[in-house]
């Protein structure tokens, strides 16, 4: 127990005077002095930083490699693999439901965050002016849904759009004179109900983070701007969405995967895994998955689905990078 | 000022947050009563269920033998064993207890990966076809004595849980699901119908009756026989000597006449409106118990607890036998994965486990209809009675109804057939056209079956 005490100091002795190999340690202690105090220091930064690492090959790399692996085969997950070249693929281009849920997954993609990031900034616009009375509810009251539980969400919105004349949201449209809607099996029922489900727990996180960006715009700019006699609408148009840029830049990149990958909503709303009304590439996936057992066209589907990710998240990019520009350009010509 | 908001705001959060965590318990609670009788399309109460597992250990920390068992549901298996574990204090038990949903992925990813699966694990009788295609994953429960208990189980109980050949036993069966009518005695009354169960088996003892009750529902009370196309499907595919596949595996769909006359039946049931909109496990479906927005739910024994906790004040269910004999839903297996050190040991619980005496405790304890004749002889059967469904015997219907099942072959695509024909049904309910949304059906299941 001692021994180990009076090596302490020695070592740090070596700190201070960076490597001295040739400071010839007594021979008490030859076991692992072949290391420099620098190549020590390297080997624990990395064995500091190995648990996050080691964890992310285990369950990010891996399975990520491993389904690039298992589309070409199939595979109902206890049997033995079957190699089958591109015949997955082959599979689910044929399928009409594939091309279904593609459709499916960017018109809700469109009717869930397009509006949902317009009316966030209008809202963080609104709770960051000097109008409003009692913030701090404000923001916590529109970041709550975010908290909630997809699933406690999906539920309370099927009893919301309840297929039953009785449902609330149906009682509402017969009110008004309307047909009531079968909301979890019409094309644009479902659509509209998950829509709706997406933009309720989203809008929240987004005007939050708009309300931060906003925050970060110096005042001085809307007094000058107030002083020339700018409208609300003009500020919005010529400071606000330019100086959020970068964070318009993140929502909306953040939105795009988020939309591309819904699953949970459709899965629970629909019920039984989902009907081809609602069904999106992720919950078609999964029932290829873990209803068929079939491991190799569900794999096969996800790869697809990065590449769709890839183009949809590069095609907004370009898109909301242009965000200020015309708007510079009229601010200089004015 | 400031503070002030942000002190109730925190509280508001605070008490919305223990709102949630009181549901949650709420949830598990109303999972565990109607639980561990195969609801295999209870997805949302799987769903809502997201807490951990529950473990018990039984038996002393140094036995020789530690065995452990995976299972879901509320079974009441641990309080059960603890006979056994004294009487046997060389084996001690640790047993898993986890939703349905979670416990079959757990089982599956870990025969898959070769390692981690327990010495018994049971095996939802909508599952266990999946798991036939993988017998080298399993023991042979004949190679460690099951034959000798093979007489003490229903005759197609005891086949499901084979192969085809019928040589490999992968399961030893736990409790069963065979099917009745429930019905709803005010309706039949205003609609002029016998309202004792006796009355009601002598008149609606076959579909056609079913139909003409219907009629006569309708035109008293202006509402639905059955809740939704499903139920009036399932009850009569389950009747049926065949289903979606031959025993070599082939798709019959289009060849067999039994499945596509239910489906027609419950095709023209709907187009009468003598089928409700009301899908199984949404809010509407529950609350419709409460309400009798339908007269009859053509559904098996586990359904009581379903019904009990959606309409408690209820007191006009009945139970009665289904016309044109009974079909089974739900119940479960239990199997010992190859993977088991000690499946001698393993197998001399399980034998002792669903024994027709420890079936008998459990259905007295949590309501596991047994899958042993031997138990229906049992005091608790022939003196039960449920105040609920007005003091009648039900046991003993139930008892009855699992005594005329018959084995039928499903196959482990069964399930992805089943849920296209079940979309099918909806979309007549919606308006489509039977024959057409047929082929539409068979062009769905070709897509699902090619892959």
């Amino acid at each position: 127990m001692a021994e180990p005490k009076h090596d302490y100091p020695n070592d740090t002795n070596i700190d201070e005077k960076d490597q001295k190999p040739s400071k010839q340690p007594g021979s008490d202690t030859p076991k692992k002095r072949n290391f420099t105090q620098r190549q020590r220091n390297i080997a624990s930064g990395y064995l500091f930083i190995s648990p996050f690492y080691l964890l992310f090959a285990v369950f990010g790399v891996f399975p990520i490699l491993f389904s690039f692996y298992l589309a070409f085969f199939r595979w109902d997950g206890l049997g033995p693999m079957e190699f089958v070249g591109f015949n997955n693929f082959a599979i689910i281009f044929n399928d009409p439901l594939f091309w279904k849920s593609i459709y499916n997954t960017i018109i809700i993609g469109i009717m869930g965050t397009a509006p949902q990031l317009i009316v966030a900034i209008l809202i963080a616009f609104a709770l960051n002016s000097a109008l409003i009375r009692m913030k701090s509810i404000f923001r916590l009251a529109i970041f709550l849904p975010y908290v909630t539980s997809i699933v406690a969400v999906a539920i309370v919105f099927s009893v919301i759009f309840s297929n039953q004349d009785s449902g609330l949201v149906n009682s509402v449209i017969v009110f008004f004179g309307g047909d009531p809607v079968t909301w979890t099996r019409s094309e644009w029922g479902t659509k509209f109900a998950i829509s709706a489900m997406v933009f309720w727990r989203w809008v929240g996180y987004n005007t939050i983070i708009y309300l931060a960006g906003m925050q970060s715009i110096p005042n001085d700019l809307y007094e000058a701007a107030k002083m020339d006699g700018a409208t609300i609408r003009q500020q919005i148009q010529y400071i606000t969405i330019p100086m959020l840029k970068p964070f318009i830049l993140f929502t909306v990149f953040t939105a795009t995967i988020g939309a591309l990958q819904i699953f949970a909503e459709p899965h629970i709303f629909q019920g039984r895994g989902g009907r081809p009304e609602g069904i999106s590439v992720v919950l078609y996936l999964y029932r290829d998955a873990f209803n068929s057992n079939a491991f190799g066209t569900a794999s096969a589907t996800a790869i697809v689905l990065f590449f769709i990710i890839i183009i949809f998240s590069t095609m907004n990019m370009y898109v909301t990078n242009r965000i200020g520009q015309p708007a510079k350009r009229k601010k200089v010509k004015a | 000022m400031n503070r002030f908001w942000k002190i109730s705001a925190f509280t508001a959060t605070a008490a919305v947050l223990a709102a949630c965590g009181g549901n949650e318990n709420g949830d598990e609670n109303a999972a565990a009563e109607n639980g561990g009788n195969g609801d295999n399309n209870g997805e949302e109460n799987v769903a809502m269920n997201e807490d951990d597992a529950e473990v018990t250990d039984l038996g002393d920390d140094d036995a020789d033998i530690e065995l452990s068992f995976w299972l879901f549901g509320a079974t009441g298996y641990p309080e059960l064993a603890e006979e056994y574990v004294e009487e046997n204090p060389d084996v001690s038990i640790t047993f898993q207890e986890i939703d349905m949903e979670d416990h079959h992925n757990n089982l599956f990813t870990s025969l898959s990966a070769g390692s981690g699966a327990p010495d018994m694990a049971a095996v939802e009788v909508s599952e266990i076809d999946n798991y036939k295609e993988a017998t080298d994953q399993f023991h042979n429960l004949y190679d460690l004595g099951a034959g000798d208990i093979e007489d003490d189980f229903l005759d197609w109980v005891w086949e499901v849980g084979a192969d085809v050949d019928g040589d490999f036993q992968l399961g030893i069966p736990t409790d069963i699901g065979p099917t009745v009518m429930f019905y709803r005695q005010d309706i039949f009354e205003e609609a002029g119908l016998p309202t004792e169960p006796e009355d009601v088996e002598a008149e609606i003892d076959t579909w056609d009756a079913y139909r003409d009750a219907a009629d006569q529902i309708l035109e008293a009370t202006g509402g639905p026989m059955a809740d939704n196309p499903e139920s009036v499907f399932n009850a009569k595919r389950d009747q049926a000597p065949e289903n979606y596949f031959n025993e070599e595996d082939e798709l019959i769909l289009d060849e067999s006449p039994y499945v596509r006359s239910a489906y027609d039946d419950a095709a023209e049931m709907i187009m009468d409106d003598h089928i409700g909109n009301f899908e199984m496990w949404t809010p509407e479906w529950g609350a419709g118990m409460a309400d009798g927005d339908y007269a009859t739910l053509l559904a098996p024994a586990w359904m009581q607890g379903v019904i009990k906790d959606n309409a408690p004040d209820q007191e006009n269910w009945r139970i009665a036998n289904m016309p044109e004999g009974a079909g089974n839903w739900g119940g479960s297996y239990v199997t010992i994965p190859e993977q088991s050190d000690h499946p001698e040991e393993a197998f001399d619980f399980l034998e002792w486990l669903l024994a027709p005496e420890q079936q008998v405790k459990a259905f007295e304890n949590m309501g596991l209809f047994p899958s042993t004749p031997e138990s229906y002889e049992d005091e608790a059967f022939s003196e039960y009675s449920d105040d609920y469904f007005g003091g009648q015997n039900t046991a003993r219907i139930f008892a009855e109804a699992a005594e005329e099942v018959d084995y039928v072959y499903k196959g482990a695509d069964y399930g992805d057939v089943n849920a296209e024909i079940l979309d099918g049904l909806f979309n007549v309910l919606d308006g489509a056209d039977p024959d057409e949304e047929w082929e539409d059906i068979l062009q769905r299941v070709e897509q699902r079956l090619a892959r």
